[in-house]
């Protein structure tokens, strides 16, 4: 109809490397479930809650690398205008969503049998609570949004946004409960601590990695779905109104 | 003409407004007087308590005006597609962002100029004895609110349910600058401590900065049709 206009293809095939990731994905998942729950050691200090450690972490750091790619995508969208930019740019802010959830879940799981609360105004989960809350809002503007362009624009300057907020929010998170900010940062953040048992951080290395495979493999799928739904939008557009029932199924 | 002319223009144009229908003086003057109303009685009689939270109070209040009189500024160009001939301008876009965030500032400093002796009267705590940090911090406190409110009520000013949508956007971003105010803010009123208050002052100044760049780089993106 408009294959001059439309610079996206809806239906790609499904190559088979994307089945290979998904397969890989799943094995290391599990493998690393295995790790965590089977091969691993309780912890001399944490006890078996090491195992909750080795999930939480993995989101938390997933979380954060998707934050900065769904930004990275938004800027690339504000300097080049590539609508793919934008499908990129969602779905990753989608998948940080996701593992800020999780994050905070994990993270409250883990304070309940240690600290006897759900809630502790910890700094790492006070910065993935607001995070969270800057995430969500990023998706509660994009819907309300319907031009296409315009949608895009105002995803990628909140994306930036969200991203320029993290450093300042850290701090604040950082510093809520002292009196006077601190002069350092300490950024051994992963739980474990040094003079640990080397196994427990290599199985915390696993499970990052496994997370973080798999965050790829559902990154593909979402843009994927993502190009298919730029596709058909661009179709519906150039379509004359008489003929749109073809397309609308 | 320089770059920064048509700046003062808007910022000037913005307060003539203000001044001659004080439209955003009624709604958040006595809004906020009640929200620190509001406060005290929700914290109780208990006048140790009282004090310990005034700084939070009047930080809280300022936050809650800041969102409404941010709103109005754009609410006001709505009438008659006023924001569409600004932007006809051959000015930079960001000139009229940089010019209703002055116009946001001083009217926000304004309001914590009053609300700031209405708190110490109703908290009951003395203002102390550093008078030129504590204006410091309430300058790039308000600053830093301006900041974020002016840039996500553009984004939102044409959109649905804008009103509630505002505060959903930049409450989380203003985090920080709530926190190192109401810090700062303490330290100056409550313990009379000019160190512990400066490192505060500091956050606040370098967060200015950061979003005075940051938002002024990509403002024309929220705007543009």
């Amino acid at each position: 109809m408009s294959s001059d206009r439309t610079t996206t293809h809806p239906l790609r095939p499904r190559p088979l490397w994307l089945n290979l990731l998904a397969a890989a994905s799943l094995l290391l998942v599990g493998a690393g479930f295995y790790l965590g729950l089977v091969v691993s050691p309780p912890d001399v200090n944490q006890g078996e809650l090491i195992r909750i450690m080795y999930a939480h972490v993995s989101a938390a750091w997933v979380c954060f690398l998707a934050v900065i790619i769904a930004a990275v995508y938004g800027m690339l969208y504000l300097w080049k205008g590539r609508p793919m930019d934008d499908v990129r740019g969602t779905a990753h802010a989608e998948l940080a969503t996701i593992f800020a959830g999780l994050t905070i879940i994990g993270g409250m799981t883990y304070s309940k049998p240690t600290l006897n609360t759900f809630w502790t105004w910890d700094a790492k989960l006070t910065l993935t609570a607001l995070l969270f809350a800057l995430l969500v809002g990023y998706f509660v503007v994009r819907g309300l949004i319907d031009d296409r362009d315009r949608r895009a624009r105002v995803s990628a300057v909140v994306a930036i946004i969200v991203l320029a907020s993290l450093p300042f929010n850290w701090m604040a998170a950082e510093w809520f409960r002292t009196l006077h900010p601190a002069k350092s940062f300490d950024v051994s953040a992963s739980g474990v601590s040094d003079s640990a048992d080397p196994i427990f951080r290599w199985i915390l290395l696993f499970n990052v990695f496994a997370v973080a495979v798999t965050y790829v493999w559902f990154s593909i799928e979402r843009i994927r779905i993502g190009r298919a739904q730029v596709g058909l939008e661009e179709q519906r557009e150039t379509t004359p109104v008489t003929m749109r029932e073809a397309i609308d199924v | 003409m320089n770059d920064f002319t048509p700046v003062l223009l808007i910022a000037g144009k913005d307060i003539r407004q203000e001044l001659r229908s004080r439209a955003i003086t009624v709604a958040t003057l006595f809004f906020a007087a009640i929200t620190l109303v509001i406060l005290a009685f929700a914290v109780g009689s208990d006048e140790a308590i009282l004090t310990q939270i005034a700084p939070g109070a009047l930080w809280v209040a300022l936050a809650f005006a800041g969102v409404i009189s941010a709103a109005q500024s754009y609410a006001a160009e709505g009438e008659e597609n006023a924001f569409e001939q600004l932007l006809l301008y051959p000015i930079p876009r960001a000139s009229i962002y940089l010019g209703k965030l002055i116009s946001n500032w001083v009217y926000m400093g304004f309001l914590a100029l009053i609300l700031l002796p209405t708190t110490a009267v109703l908290f009951d705590l003395p203002l102390g004895s550093h008078r030129g940090a504590l204006l410091l911090t309430l300058a790039l406190g308000t600053l830093g609110f301006a900041l974020i409110a002016t840039f996500y009520a553009a984004l939102t000013a044409n959109l649905r349910a804008r009103d509630s949508l505002l505060p959903v956007l930049m409450f989380p971003v203003v985090v920080p600058i709530l926190l190192a105010a109401v810090r700062a803010t303490t330290s100056l009123m409550q313990f009379g401590n000019l160190e512990m208050a400066s490192d505060w002052i500091q956050l606040l100044a370098g967060f200015d900065l950061a979003y005075l760049v940051v938002c002024t780089a990509i403002f024309r993106f929220v705007v543009d049709e």
